[in-house]
């Protein structure tokens, strides 16, 4: 074995590697740029946005079960925000905004729709009630689903926990697929389940 | 044992074998270095400064490791390479599966969450390589040397 021929390897994959990334309209930078899952700016960020949510009733989905009374009342506990948030009403996503479980709550009472990306194993045995299984691994055929959505509609996507990542990657496939509004659940089934929020078993 | 691991058909099948899947996992990770980069990230192992350097530069090193092993050129050279990719990569997930982490490998892009099964077919391979780095193989190879 030559040890030389193996430098000579490594050095030219390096060199072609860099260089192929420079020249690639789709290369990386060559520092990556941390992931803001920055919670204490994105709160404000959601605020924004339920402000918006609730506002425009027309994007709201159909089937909401939740009450007109409750959402006044959120509503008012929110416009004292609102002040400062008014600029930033019309401004969109520009990409998947990262929330903890309190804001997930509030979305879920507001009938908003749960993505679940696990796998449909971990979702058959338990997921959060009313959340569809979309795993991120899964088939192709489990995203036919999302062409009954609309663009519009608010989405939160979450997987197992905070150490998972699927419901990060669901989360920014949706968005890249054009759905401006999509939420991930940082905290995820383990949090929801400590909580003791509402769950379902099997395939519903 | 000495004599399956030196016997030539062997040898070439495992050389074709590694060949295909690295460069299979290479081409897939060049083409979408941005969920390689994610994959890494996911592992929490390394500070984000480098870990753009490594998919960046790793799916080429795999790339032509695999293409060179193909033709049989400097079979030991790029086996060795190999090989520590795998002792690597095997450290990485075993690390991960400890962690309780619930990840994508990156092994082949989606679709492949990290396991066991991940670490034995990491171990297949780098009893293969094992071979190949100790005993060669130059059926079919390009090189005429030697």
């Amino acid at each position: 074995m030559d040890k030389k021929k193996i430098l000579y390897i490594i050095f030219f994959s390096i060199i072609i590697g860099f260089t192929y990334n420079f020249l690639n309209p789709n290369g990386i930078p060559l520092i990556r740029e941390e992931r803001k899952l920055n919670f204490a700016e994105d709160d404000a960020v959601n605020l924004d946005s339920s402000l918006t949510f609730q506002n425009i009733p027309d994007i709201l989905p159909n089937k909401n079960d939740f009450s007109e009374k409750d959402n006044k009342k959120e509503n008012d506990s929110l416009i004292n925000h609102s002040t400062k948030s008014k600029s930033s009403i019309t401004v969109p996503f520009t990409k998947p905004l990262a929330i903890k479980i309190d804001k997930a709550y509030q979305l879920y009472k507001q009938g908003v729709k749960f993505i679940d990306a696990r796998m449909p194993e971990e979702y058959t045995e338990g997921h959060i009630k009313g959340a569809i299984n979309i795993p991120f691994d899964g088939d192709e055929s489990y995203r036919n689903i999302l062409n009954s959505f609309s663009k519009d509609e608010i989405l939160v996507t979450y997987c197992s926990g905070t150490e998972c990542d699927l419901s990060i990657l669901l989360g920014e496939e949706l968005f890249e697929k054009g759905f401006k509004r999509v939420y991930i659940f940082f905290g995820g089934w383990n949090d929801w389940v400590e909580r003791n929020y509402p769950i379902s078993k099997g395939k519903e | 044992m000495k004599k399956i691991f030196s016997n030539e058909y062997f040898l070439f099948i495992a050389r074709i074998v590694i060949a295909f899947v690295f460069i299979y996992a290479g081409a897939e990770k060049i083409s979408d270095p941005k969920s390689f980069s994610q994959a890494i990230y996911n592992y929490r192992l390394f500070p984000s400064e480098i870990i753009n350097l490594f998919a960046i530069t790793i799916p080429w090193l795999e790339l032509i490791a695999g293409i060179l092993l193909l033709f049989g050129i400097c079979v030991k050279e790029n086996s060795a390479i190999i090989g520590t990719l795998l002792i690597i990569f095997i450290i990485l997930i075993v690390i991960s599966l400890i962690r309780g982490l619930d990840i994508n490998c990156g092994c082949f892009g989606k679709g492949s969450p990290i396991g066991w099964r991940k670490i034995g077919e990491n171990l297949l391979m780098l009893i293969f390589c094992l071979a190949l780095v100790a005993f060669d193989s130059v059926k079919f190879s390009l090189t005429i040397n030697k």
